[in-house]
């Protein structure tokens, strides 16, 4: 049976690397190696994109081109922010009542698990990345990327670490999802004792997350070459623009973080598999988490500075003012990614650890809040007696502002330790957290989504959508996480599938924010996608009217040179009119009526 | 030229390579880590084989077959360490030697019957 077992996986094996071997020999034509005969049937001559790619399928599966993989990316991303938000709308549901039982106590510490782990690392990150490669290169005057087909590797290990992260939902045999929540913390998640996690779901998801660790670490080590060796003749260091310094920043701190999650996620795989005892013992616990923060809080600026960056680059151009005090924006980014290494600890003051090292790392979180504080007061000054527009993107921008002080300001909080002691593992800290990742990082995400898509779609959103969708998820946003932070004040534990009678109100009102962030989202991806098939075409490079105040850029400016191109060449010129009178809703969101200028 | 131009040539944004290299690292690193031997073998070669496609693409090799022994080489040092270190995983360990053989072989086999003197790459 043994012998049949792996007869089968070597068969099986084979055939695919044949098939493999033959798509490849038969899309690159090898005369000697061409067992599909034929070979015309891609790429042909009549159906090219344009003279440097394949159409189609196959266009998508080979690129290397900077602009595609980020469009992947951000497909990516977008889709794993649906199933990281249904998994939430399932457990919030649950919550509705005190002793509720829609789904098992199992089944939700499975969703809150993949929750976390799929904002983090397969919607946060992606998303990110998918800024980065459509706009740096623009922005930077680059040809491309450094390494494409590097930058190619690093999207196309997403999505089976995606697979191996959600193996444990689908039905594989006696597998199961990992319960361990994000943090992972041992011993539990070494599986021993009576839990069900010593299951192979469990490595499984540990593989996965290892391997979008390498697709980071990869996508950044690409980032800090391009930034350093392929930029324009007239970017300098003086002039390189405010996103491109952020992602450099986060290049680096990914390139000082992530090796350590990779090779601590391989000691507990060898913990799990092979006998080894690194997390076993008094210690091993601790040294856990020390390593999974070392990391995990770098983590958080991570995802942090390129949103920053986005709303410190597009903010400006709706303000009619450039961006107030630019270098300290930038030094305070340099900054952040210095201190961020200096933090980890404060996740674990609880913990029992050195009175005397708490302290130094209550000092540093302290510290931290100086040069997030400078962004926050640079962004403010530059809306400050600005033309300031409420375009889409503007507001999210300005909710991204907003939300950022509650987020930051409850975070000052829990840096200190008396605070801390009292707080931790509590709802305070959940909706601390979600206030910026969710309401900062998302809504930062958001605002770039719809400033660049004309640029990326050659179309604009429909307005009214987009002020639906930013209006939703503000609402929703405070209710749910300002809740949350007064279920925290009340004591009431995270991770629980249950609560007692007294928190009802306080969870049913942030199972009501939840729900109105789900229309919201839910009117966004009707917006995105209906727009893009249908929406009238961009005929102008400036859809945003940047010149008239002197804040036109690099990536607008590739845009109309594509424009131009595109009539010279005879080709895109018939208008696509969406049918049924919806035309008032395709006005461009280009504050160009008089309510928006604020000041006439 | 006889050949027609290949996908790679004819389109200078396009590479069949990376999607593979992609799939050939957690194939392997599942076959890897549940002992999984021609999955582990299967996988690396997936790995090796794209990495030395993508290399002679990129122009870092002028053959692919240099590129193969170059994948080689760090997979049997890898295997060797799983099998004769203290990590003593010896299954496993052969299995990545395996990949490092057969890449190898192949590497070999082209070298000496390949009837392409100039790929077309």
């Amino acid at each position: 049976m043994q012998v049949n077992g792996q007869l089968a996986l070597t068969v099986l094996m084979g055939l695919f690397l044949v098939a493999v071997a033959a798509w490849v020999a038969r899309v690159e034509n090898w005369r000697s190696y061409t067992p599909v005969a034929g070979g015309g049937g891609y790429g042909q001559e009549d159906s090219y994109v344009s003279n440097e790619k394949p159409s189609g399928v196959i266009r998508w599966l080979t690129t290397v081109d900077h602009k595609d993989i980020g469009l992947l990316y951000g497909a990516y991303a977008l889709t794993a922010f649906v199933v990281g938000g249904l998994m939430v709308v399932v457990m919030r549901l649950e919550l509705i009542n005190p002793g509720q039982t829609l789904i098992s106590n199992t089944f939700y510490n499975s969703l809150l698990t993949s929750h976390g782990i799929t904002m983090l690392f397969l919607f946060g990150t992606p998303i990110i990345a998918a800024f980065a490669n459509y706009l740096v290169p623009l922005l930077i005057d680059a040809e491309d990327m450094a390494f494409p087909r590097i930058n190619a590797i690093a999207f196309w290990l997403l999505p089976p670490a995606a697979l191996l992260i959600w193996a444990g939902f689908f039905p594989i045999g006696d597998i199961i999802p990992a319960q361990t929540a994000w943090t992972m913390y041992t011993p539990l998640s070494v599986g021993e004792g009576l839990g069900n996690q010593g299951n192979a779901g469990v490595d499984l998801f540990l593989l996965g997350l290892h391997l979008s660790g390498v697709a980071t670490t990869m996508g950044a080590i690409n980032f800090i070459a391009t930034i350093f060796t392929e930029r324009g003749d007239k970017v300098s260091w003086a002039n390189l623009d405010i996103f491109s310094w952020t992602v450099l920043t986060q290049s680096g701190l990914i390139l000082f973080a992530f090796p350590l999650l990779g090779s601590a996620l391989v000691m507990l795989l060898f913990d799990r598999n092979f006998g080894t005892t690194f997390f076993a013992g008094e210690g091993g616990a601790m040294l856990w988490q020390h390593l999974f923060w070392f990391f995990g809080h770098p983590e958080v600026y991570v995802l942090v500075l390129p949103p920053m960056g986005i709303v410190s680059y597009v903010l400006p151009r709706f303000a009619g003012r450039r961006l107030f005090g630019f270098k300290f924006v930038v030094y305070s980014t340099l900054a952040i990614g210095v201190l961020s290494f200096g933090v980890w600890a404060h996740h674990m003051f609880a913990t029992g650890m050195d009175p005397r090292l708490r302290a130094s790392f209550m000092a540093v979180s302290l510290a931290i809040a100086i040069p997030s504080a400078v962004k926050t007061f640079n962004w403010i000054t530059t809306m400050w007696n600005g033309r300031v527009r409420l375009t889409t993107p503007m507001l999210f921008c300005i909710g991204f502002v907003s939300n950022f002080i509650i987020g930051g300001v409850t975070g000052v909080f829990l840096a200190s330790i008396p605070v801390d002691l009292v707080l931790h593992d509590t709802y305070y800290v959940v909706g601390h957290f979600h206030y910026v990742v969710m309401g900062a990082i998302a809504f930062a995400g958001f605002a770039g989504l719809y400033y660049w898509y004309p640029l990326y779609t050659g179309r604009m959103y429909q307005k009214t959508l987009g002020k639906m969708h930013f209006w939703l998820s503000m609402i929703g946003t405070n209710i749910t996480f300002f809740a949350m932070i007064l279920l925290g004040y009340g004591g009431m534990p995270r991770r629980y599938a249950n609560y007692l009678p007294q928190f009802a109100t306080l969870h049913r009102l942030a199972t009501l924010g939840a729900l109105i962030l789900l229309v919201g989202q839910i009117i966004f991806v009707w917006n995105f996608v209906q727009s893009w098939l249908e929406a009238p075409k961009i005929k102008d490079g400036d859809p945003w009217d940047l010149k008239d105040s002197g804040l036109y850029t690099a990536e607008w400016d590739w845009f109309d040179r594509k424009l131009q191109t595109a009539i010279a060449d005879g080709g895109e010129e018939a208008d696509v009119v969406p049918d049924g009178g919806e035309e008032a809703d395709v006005v461009p969101d280009g504050g160009q009526e008089p309510e928006s200028d604020a000041d006439e | 030229m006889e050949a027609e131009p290949g996908l790679s040539d004819q389109y200078r944004r396009a590479s069949p390579w990376p999607v593979f290299v992609a799939l050939g690292i957690p194939i392997g690193e599942v076959g890897i880590v549940f002992g999984l031997f021609p999955i582990a073998v299967g996988g690396l070669l997936l790995f090796g084989g794209s990495a030395a496609g993508l290399a002679t693409e990129a122009g870092y090799a002028k053959t692919p077959w240099r590129a193969l022994v170059g994948a080689a080489i760090p997979l049997a040092a890898l295997g060797a360490g799983f099998v004769y270190t203290a990590i003593s995983l010896p299954t496993r360990g052969f299995a990545i030697l395996a990949a490092a053989v057969i890449l190898v072989a192949v590497a070999a086999a082209g070298t000496l019957f390949a009837q392409d003197q100039q790929p077309p790459y």
